[in-house]
């Protein structure tokens, strides 16, 4: 059972992770995750099994950390400069988790991403996000967030920022 | 030089010398239009893998060049290629990515032909006089090398072994690291565009000398196999290797001493692997195949083995592509699946370590050379290439030498 109180705690964190993500806050935003963190985009919202199937990324804890550490080299020339990015997220729906004391959010968003460091296009980036979440809801711990784009299983430019 | 104005000919004999190719080649809408035509329509252009389509019925749509394409399992279990339109009003036959279909009925009139491409069936017949055997769909030249399928739209030319030539040993090197030597690319293939002209991919991948700068993030922040070749120049033991035909190498094997270092493990830890290997190949050449590991070659004009990737290059217009890629799954070997995933997402496509930036760097020369056409210098390592026996142009990692082989054959093809 989701109470309103649990609601509210869980949109806070959704937003907040939304603004880290924005501004590319690296540390802060690598500091939400768990230790069995999964952080997975999918080519879309199909039937997709990350044990079979090529995923646009597919992050363990380790992995993330490695994406961040090369984000901080100073070379990784598909964001530097970074991507200015906001993101509006909307049709938020709250579950209970698989465990006691864990929660599922699912929220839809459309992420504008400027591609400053090459093409100085707008990019338009949109789907549905599911996060799940444990511990003190007040500072809880990312170890899920799934992002299925709509144009998933399309040509999509590079997606080396946080998504 | 170059072109005067938009009027007088290409001259592909000026554009693209020994040394040096023109800026206009990646940008000029003519250039990209007779490449279509003469390189894609006119040539061999890699199509899938039969693999993609095990069952009779199974099909995927691929662009040849500016054409849609259906690969199909036919029923007599035969891979076919049709051009993707009905032969009565032109119609798109197939708007599906892939799937299967005991026939393929065209949406406007219903006409239906047979996996074999046979038109089996034309609504209200009464009113059609015409012999049904007239309206087969379309079936350009098809030919495989160990399950890779290409086509060439032209009904004359050479064949698929004479356009492959010595290049067919790349992918023996590939599908003889699977104990049963066949591949199965089932994992589907991830798209990432680039809004640059599709020269830079096969330019691109087979570049030795980009790694330590346009990677210099990937190299700090991961510990990998590529390592090694950041190092001072006459330390280096890779090469780079014109094949002929256009068709391009980065031999990183020569410097790898244990077995299994292109896959970043030992023997132990994958210990069913090895010993299927042994058991297929024998104990010596089974090691001396995990040793050398798979090739790093684009085959000419829109194919890569990229190591444990398959890679499709797709021009979309004379500034955008899309780059395809896919793990080179090893039938036999199905306890590798995992690991080769994360390997290929980690190296290939829109979110990858490496890929990433290439598209980055890509869309930054095709900005510069869309303001002016530069020369684009490619005399890297003239002085010190040396061929080989089989003919191989061979010569130092950071050398241009496989450029120059792609410019080569460029050139002949499209001076038709």
């Amino acid at each position: 059972m989701v109470t309103d109180a649990d609601e509210k705690a869980l949109t806070r964190f959704v937003y907040r992770e939304a603004r880290l993500a924005d501004e590319s806050s690296y540390d802060e935003w690598e500091a939400l995750w768990d230790d069995d963190a999964v952080y997975w985009v999918p080519r879309g919202d199909g039937e997709f099994d990350p044990a079979k199937h090529v995923s646009h990324l597919y992050d363990h804890r380790q992995r993330i950390a490695t994406r961040i550490r090369q984000l901080k080299t100073g070379y990784r020339y598909s964001q530097i400069p970074v991507s200015p990015m906001r993101r509006m997220i909307s049709n938020l729906e709250f579950f209970d988790g698989e465990n006691e004391g864990e929660f599922e959010v699912q929220y839809n968003f459309i992420l504008a991403e400027l591609a400053i460091q090459s093409t100085h296009e707008m990019n338009f980036w949109v789907g549905r996000t599911t996060i799940k979440v444990r511990g003190d809801l007040d500072v809880p711990r990312l170890f899920y967030k799934k992002i299925a784009l709509v144009d998933g299983d399309e040509p999509i430019p590079s997606l080396s920022f946080i998504i | 030089m170059g072109r005067m104005d938009n009027f007088s000919p290409i001259d592909y004999g000026e554009l693209v010398q020994e040394d040096r190719i023109h800026g206009s080649l990646y940008i000029d809408e003519d250039v990209y239009n007779d490449e279509m035509d003469r390189i894609f329509h006119k040539g061999w252009a890699f199509v899938g893998h039969d693999s993609e389509i095990p069952n009779v019925g199974d099909y995927v749509t691929r662009m040849v060049g500016k054409q849609s394409v259906i690969m199909m399992r036919s029923k007599d279990m035969k891979v076919r290629v049709f051009l993707n339109r009905c032969q009565h009003r032109g119609n798109q036959l197939c708007n599906e990515k892939q799937g299967n279909k005991r026939a393929l009925a065209c949406p406007y009139h219903g006409w239906a032909y047979n996996t074999e491409g046979e038109l089996k069936d034309v609504p209200y017949k009464g009113g059609f006089d015409k012999p049904l055997s007239d309206f087969n769909l379309e079936q350009p030249r098809t030919d495989d090398y160990r399950g890779f399928v290409w086509a060439c739209l032209a009904q004359e030319g050479i064949s698929l072994l004479e356009h492959l030539g010595r290049a067919t040993e790349l992918f023996d090197r590939a599908c003889d690291l699977s104990p049963e030597g066949e591949l199965n690319l089932t994992a589907g293939w991830d798209r990432h565009r680039y809004l640059a002209n599709w020269k830079m991919l096969p330019e691109n991948d087979t570049d030795g000398y980009h790694v330590n700068f346009t990677h210099r993030s990937f190299v700090e922040a991961i510990d990998s196999q590529y390592g090694d070749f950041v190092q001072e120049e006459e330390s280096i033991e890779g090469v780079v290797i014109d094949w002929g035909m256009g068709h391009t190498e980065i031999d990183f094997a020569r410097g790898y001493k244990e077995p299994l270092k292109w896959f970043g493990v030992t023997e132990a830890k994958v210990p069913e692997y090895v010993q299927a290997m042994k058991d297929a190949y024998g104990d010596e050449e089974a090691m001396e195949k995990l040793r050398v590991g798979p090739p790093h070659a684009c085959i000419f004009p829109n194919l890569f083995l990229g190591e444990m990737n398959i890679v499709i290059f797709q021009p979309e217009a004379v500034g955008g592509c899309v780059q395809w890629h896919t793990p080179m799954f090893l039938k036999g070997a199905e306890q590798l699946n995992y690991r080769l995933l994360r390997q290929s997402e980690g190296a290939m496509g829109p979110s990858s370590f490496l890929v990433a930036d290439d598209a980055t760097i890509a869309q930054l020369t095709q900005r510069t050379l869309e303001q002016g056409q530069p020369w684009c210098d490619l005399s890297r390592g003239m002085g010190r290439e040396v061929e080989e026996p089989n003919g191989n142009l061979v010569s130092h990692m950071t050398d241009e030498t496989n450029n120059r082989g792609f410019w080569k054959h460029y050139k002949v093809v499209m001076e038709g």
